[in-house]
């Protein structure tokens, strides 16, 4: 690390010297390891050069060998070499002392920057799952007014379409209409085609009342109710009956009302 | 420098908005009394559901295993009906196991801990050494209390009659807790 700048700043001053040095030496073997020995032998030769220039005959001749005295002299340059990193280091290390701190100073604010940008993503998330969690769409009873409007509304609905009197079938026909839609109307209709002679023929007459009505699920436009409901039947003169019926039904808001899409028995 | 410095402050500011937002957020959400009521009325039906499946099942085949039946239901009742379900003597006897098919709340006071519920039971009961069960359908009405932490039971348990007297009796008889 050290040495790659040293040594480039010594080619330079080499490759200025080179003239003068050549002209001193007046080798040529330092001409040719310089080439073959790459810029390090390049840079060692022309260090000898200036630094012991008695005995660069010497060296010169034992040039040929190249490796070792390449690595003799870079022994030597060790000595002055050390001296040279010593100084470096200690320039290094005092930049390496300001380098953790100034390191800190510029870590801290990006840690406490993540930080916080975790903590906000983290609070975010936690309130989004808490706002969009299943309890808090379903409306039953948190909603008073719409809880209210879609149990009057079904219990309503279902006393009229399940009463009805034998001379007047078409009526309770007719107010299905305005009350249920969907599958629920397509049951109902199947329903009285069934059962529509026979509550000609023996009278019947049929009236319907919800008794409780519980909202499970109430969320926005649909809405899923339990009710219980009370049918009293009467045929003819007989003494009339009355029978428990229990419904899950599957309400839609549509125009300005519930209506009822899906009925099933419990 | 100075631009770099501005920016790493700017950045910070930044983030310290959007964490004091999301707090905010958060404290919101948590302090929101229309979710507190949400979250208390799904518990209460859960809760409540549960208590009713435990109260109409009753494994009477032995003496010991009606003695434990009979500690559940005191376990998952407070108030009078514990009071009166501590009266059941364990006797051998038909078995019930039930399954609640749908259950709603009509009303509830989170604050009070105090919430009604209706529901539809299926029993299955089996009269003792038979192996055919015979399928009986109820509607049960409850008031459930809070009594602790997320924790409801059952106050107050009856079968909702049908409007006409003679039908009464015979549906006011699933009161007990599906013992028969």
């Amino acid at each position: 690390m050290t040495r790659l700048p040293r040594t480039a700043r010594r080619e330079d001053t080499g490759a200025d010297e080179a003239p003068e040095a050549g002209a001193g030496a007046a080798t040529e073997p330092s001409e040719g390891p310089a080439k073959a020995g790459t810029d390090g032998g390049a840079a060692a030769a022309t260090d000898q050069d200036t630094t012991r220039a008695s005995g660069t005959d010497e060296h010169g001749t034992a040039d040929e060998d190249g490796a070792t005295d390449e690595d003799g002299t870079t022994d030597e340059d060790g000595t002055t070499d050390e001296d040279e990193a010593m100084d470096e280091d200690g320039t290094a290390d005092e930049s390496r002392r300001r380098r953790p701190a100034g390191a800190w100073r510029k870590a801290a604010p990006v840690a406490a920057a993540t930080v916080l940008l975790l903590g906000g993503a983290g609070f975010h998330h936690a309130a989004h799952q808490l706002r969009s969690a299943p309890s808090a769409r379903n409306h039953a009873l948190t909603d008073t007014g719409a809880t209210t409007r879609v149990s009057g509304d079904v219990a309503e609905g279902l006393a009229r379409v399940f009463s009805y009197t034998p001379a007047d079938t078409d009526a309770a026909e007719r107010s299905s209409r305005t009350v249920l839609a969907g599958r629920a109307a397509r049951q109902y209709g199947d329903l009285l085609a069934q059962v529509r002679t026979n509550l000609v023929e023996q009278r019947i007459t049929l009236s319907t009342q919800a008794v409780r009505t519980g909202v499970i699920e109430l969320d926005g436009d649909s809405a899923r109710l339990l009710v219980f409901l009370d049918q009293t039947s009467r045929r003819d003169r007989a003494a009339a009956t009355t029978a428990a019926a229990q419904l899950t039904v599957t309400a839609e808001y549509r125009g300005d009302r519930w209506l009822i899409v899906d009925i099933k028995a419990r | 420098m100075r631009r770099a410095e501005a920016l790493g402050t700017g950045a910070l500011v930044l983030a310290l908005g959007f964490c004091g937002t999301g707090a905010w957020t958060y404290a919101q959400a948590r302090g929101d009394e229309e979710l507190a009521f949400s979250r208390e009325r799904d518990t209460a039906l859960a809760e409540g559901r549960s208590r009713l499946t435990v109260l109409n099942t009753l494994d009477a085949s032995t003496r010991e295993r009606a003695e434990a039946g009979i500690r559940a239901w005191r376990d998952a009742s407070t108030g009078p009906l514990r009071t009166e379900l501590g009266r059941t003597r364990p006797t051998v006897g038909a078995s019930a196991r039930a399954t609640v098919t749908e259950a709603a709340l009509t009303a509830l006071d989170a604050r009070a801990g105090t919430a009604k519920l209706i529901a539809t039971v299926r029993v299955d009961v089996t009269p003792r050494g038979a192996a055919a069960a015979t399928t009986d359908r109820k509607r049960l009405e409850a008031v459930l209390t809070r009594t602790g932490e997320n924790t409801w039971r059952v106050a107050a348990l009856s079968a909702v009659p049908v409007a006409a007297a003679e039908k009464g009796g015979k549906t006011e008889k699933g009161e007990e807790g599906g013992d028969e």
